[in-house]
């Protein structure tokens, strides 16, 4: 059997004699970390467990985080830990009631010209003013659009924001709460123009308006949804000083995801309508998936090309190029060029 | 499932006490590991462990098969089968959405359609890693380094699960010795581990992804809306934060091996130290440059034909190691990028004798060249950001921070390598008490720089 050379420095703790511990220095060393985290940081278990999606993983962060909760409750530790480092959190401090007024309180509400697209009652439309400022926000599936729309309107000098969340939704607030996040954008950016493409990680239980639990995806869902949605695009409309243009989801591959998608597009269409001549909805499901109808390739200018991500949710570069004109087309509509 | 991350901190804890209360029952303790590490692995998605049980079965049949077999030329075709049939793996998940689309642009351009239909096919992360450790281990056998190992043994050198997403790629004759016999308990380099532990996490979840957020991933989006400044500090940025990211993994990998009784090879040796780049890569991504060097370009031939031929082979090696990066031309010109490199440096040899600071200087440089291809996500995306190099204008990114975070990354790798491994030493020599008491520390602390969104996924996981 042939020797060969040791390349990779595989000896390089017995060299340096550091291989003098004991296995029960490690367990109890890792068991001491553990223990540690606990008592300086244990409601991050349970916060951790909150976010991640239902499954076995879930279910056991949250059966440990339970316990690590009420330990690091019942100490001052933790509350000192986060005190101490507070100033390390690179995250804004939102505040405002977030989406529980919605939900308490739905009533019907007066309609208003708002409601009317000069378009759908023969009107003239308003004259197009300048884009300062564009806000391009929502979860993943905002990425890489937002890019694709800086790298067309920073050039034009529009000052564009890209604030993507990944992960979050607005059927679940654990990560953040689109309604304090969109509140705290309009606050910081002041845009004149929104797009927000939001709702692949949607599907959480909401609560309805007795405080019960509503799983996804009937009805009573989707009204609790359209309602956030409609708190949300009303934030960002600023009171008809801004125009928001709302994305729809291309269907996904997955049969249970694109059933969650209909239901977000359906809600996305609802909750938008006090505001329509305001607040547009772009369509993505004839673009990507006619039909509802999921596909990895589509024809962009006579030539077959992949839209899709390997994951059967996000859009690939190509798509996201072709669906940045789509966008860009309908800003243009609303504002100079 | 990523290191840095509860479910990882509930995970391991558990798998650390059962495995040494099982180590000295090899009969227990290799299913045990392996259903730990198929766990773990099905965190990222339950469907791939059929892919990793379908290499670990393949790949020791071809090795059972190579071990009855004494015909040289019928070894010759069963390893040839094993290495294509690793390869098929990777070209299916890895490079055929890629393949497609381009025939389907070309077969346009002549007027035809699309030759086979263009799907986008999930890439079962740490594919790239452990195929090139199934290619190890056959050709391994093949030349005799090693015997064929048992199944269960196999299966466990391939799906450990402190390397089996990003590596380091461990060679069969490195990791199976160390599974012929129980880890002795009173050997473990626990205080290593557990500093190594921290280190991979400040690396990974303070710089890193500091240096991401605050600069690299808004100016390589949209290069146009930043000016020189600011474009350069982005291509400092990406060259610490890749080291950052990719060693930091490393430094966990090993630190959580050591913790388990196993060493796996050193991947990193302060690569922005070096002054080529065949130094570079003796210093970067050690265990993929001595795979390739020992299973592709020395079997191309090496530098044993002459000149040109030693070109085409650094060549052909370089596009390759660009290529298993990912499926996209940027990544095939940094390839590229590198392998003129290593042939303009052959080509000079030792004719021009420049002082050491000046060769470091100019190597640095062109490796943070070759990042920006690297990083960009298209050919047009690397142009624009070359153009606005030239685009003088103010500096709205230079921060103290990320001016900090860039200067420890470069500056930590620049001493003699005996006073880092003096000062490493001697935190390994504590007690791992002490030590632990510094890991709990130092994951409050990064845990508090993490945004809501949680700890991105390594850059290597891509691959």
């Amino acid at each position: 059997m042939a020797e060969p050379r040791d390349d990779s420095l595989m000896n390089r703790f017995d060299d340096f004699g550091l291989r003098r511990f004991k296995a029960r220095d490690a367990v109890v060393s890792v068991l001491l970390v553990a223990a540690l985290l606990v008592l300086f940081a244990g409601h991050s278990v349970l916060k951790a467990g909150d976010e991640m999606n239902p499954g076995i993983g879930r279910a056991i962060v949250v059966a440990v985080g339970h316990p690590s909760s009420w330990i690091a409750g019942q100490l001052p530790l933790a509350s000192a830990a986060h005190t101490t480092t507070a100033f390390l959190n690179p995250e804004p401090a939102l505040s405002g009631p977030g989406f529980a007024a919605v939900t308490r309180g739905a009533q019907a509400s007066t309609v208003t010209p708002a409601a009317f697209p000069p378009a759908t009652i023969g009107a003239r439309a308003p004259p197009k003013v300048a884009l300062h400022t564009l806000l391009v926000t929502g979860d993943s599936m905002s990425e890489p659009l937002d890019s694709d729309l800086a790298g067309d309107l920073i050039p034009k000098g529009v000052h564009v924001v890209q604030d993507p969340h990944i992960g979050t939704g607005i059927s679940t607030t654990f990560i953040v709460n689109w309604a304090q996040l969109s509140a705290y954008q309009v606050k910081r950016y002041h845009p004149d123009a929104i797009v927000v493409f939001i709702g692949a990680n949607d599907g959480f239980p909401m609560s309805g308006p007795s405080g019960q639990q509503v799983s996804c995806c009937d009805a009573q869902w989707a009204a609790i949804y359209a309602n956030r949605v409609r708190q949300m695009a009303n934030t960002y409309r600023q009171d008809g000083a801004a125009h928001v243009y709302w994305l729809t989801l291309p269907t996904p591959r997955d049969a249970a995801r694109a059933r969650i998608s209909r239901v977000v597009n359906a809600a996305i269409e609802v909750g938008v309508q006090p505001w329509a001549a305001q607040v547009s909805v772009i369509d993505t499901v004839p673009i990507f998936t006619p039909g509802g109808v999921y596909r990895d390739a589509m024809k962009i200018d006579g030539v077959e090309t992949i839209v899709r991500e390997s994951d059967g949710i996000h859009l690939n570069a190509a798509g996201s190029a072709l669906l940045a004109q789509t966008v860009l087309a309908a800003v243009r509509r609303d504002f100079t060029d | 499932m990523l290191f840095p991350t509860i479910q990882f901190a509930i995970f391991f804890p558990v798998v650390l006490t059962i495995s040494w209360a099982l180590m000295p029952h090899p009969r227990a303790w290799k299913p045990f590991m392996l259903l730990a590490s198929y766990v773990f692995y099905a965190a990222a998605g339950w469907t791939f462990c059929f892919l990793l049980a379908g290499v670990t079965l393949g790949n020791q049949a071809a090795a059972l098969l190579l071990h009855r077999t004494e015909d040289e030329r019928r070894r010759r075709v069963i390893v040839g089968v094993a290495v294509a049939l690793n390869l098929l793996v990777l070209a299916v998940f890895k490079y055929y959405s890629f393949f497609v689309q381009q025939w389907a642009d070309v077969f346009h351009h002549v007027g035809l359609g699309a030759p086979l239909p263009l799907l986008t096919i999930a890439l079962p992360v740490g594919v790239s890693f452990y195929t090139f450790q199934a290619i190890s281990y056959v050709v391994d056998v093949k030349r005799r380094h090693v015997e064929p190992a048992s199944l269960i043994d196999f299966a466990v050198y391939l799906s450990f699960f402190p390397h089996l997403v990003a590596g380091p790629i461990v060679r069969a004759r490195e990791f199976l010795p160390q599974l012929t016999s129980p880890r002795d308990p009173d050997r473990v380099a626990v205080s290593s581990g557990l500093s190594l532990i921290a280190l991979g996490i400040i690396k990974k979840v303070v710089i890193a992804d500091f240096l991401a957020t605050a600069v690299v991933d808004p100016v390589f989006a949209v290069p146009q809306a930043y000016k020189a400044p600011d474009v350069l500090l982005a291509a400092y940025g990406y060259a610490a934060q890749i080291y950052c990211d990719f060693s930091g993994y490393t430094d966990m990998a090993i630190g959580l091996a050591l913790l388990l009784g196993f060493i796996l090879p050193q991947n990193f040796r302060s690569p922005y130290r070096a002054t080529g780049f065949r130094d570079f890569w003796r210093r970067w991504h050690m265990t993929l440059s001595r795979f390739i060097r020992d299973d592709l370009f020395i079997p191309l031939g090496g530098s044993r034909g002459g000149t040109l031929l030693t070109y085409r082979n650094l060549m052909i090696t370089m596009v390759l190691v660009g290529l298993w990066h990912g499926a996209a031309w940027p990544f095939v010109l940094w390839g590229a990028f590198h392998g003129v490199g290593l042939c303009v440096e052959h080509a000079i040899g030792g004719r021009f004798k420049l002082p050491g600071w000046l060769r470091w200087l100019v190597t640095f440089h062109l490796i943070v060249l070759g990042w920006i291809l690297f990083r960009a996500t298209s050919l047009a995306n690397f142009w624009l950001f070359l153009t606005r190099l030239t685009v003088f204008g103010p500096a709205t990114l230079w921060t103290a921070p990320v001016l900090l975070a860039i200067a420890v990354v470069v500056g930590f790798q620049l001493p003699p390598p005996r006073l880092l491994e003096r000062l490493q030493g001697r935190i390994e020599r504590l007690r791992p008490l002490v030590v632990a008491c510094g890991l709990a520390v130092v994951i409050v602390v990064a845990g508090a720089t993490v945004s809501s969104q949680g700890v991105p996924p390594f850059i290597y996981f891509r691959f």
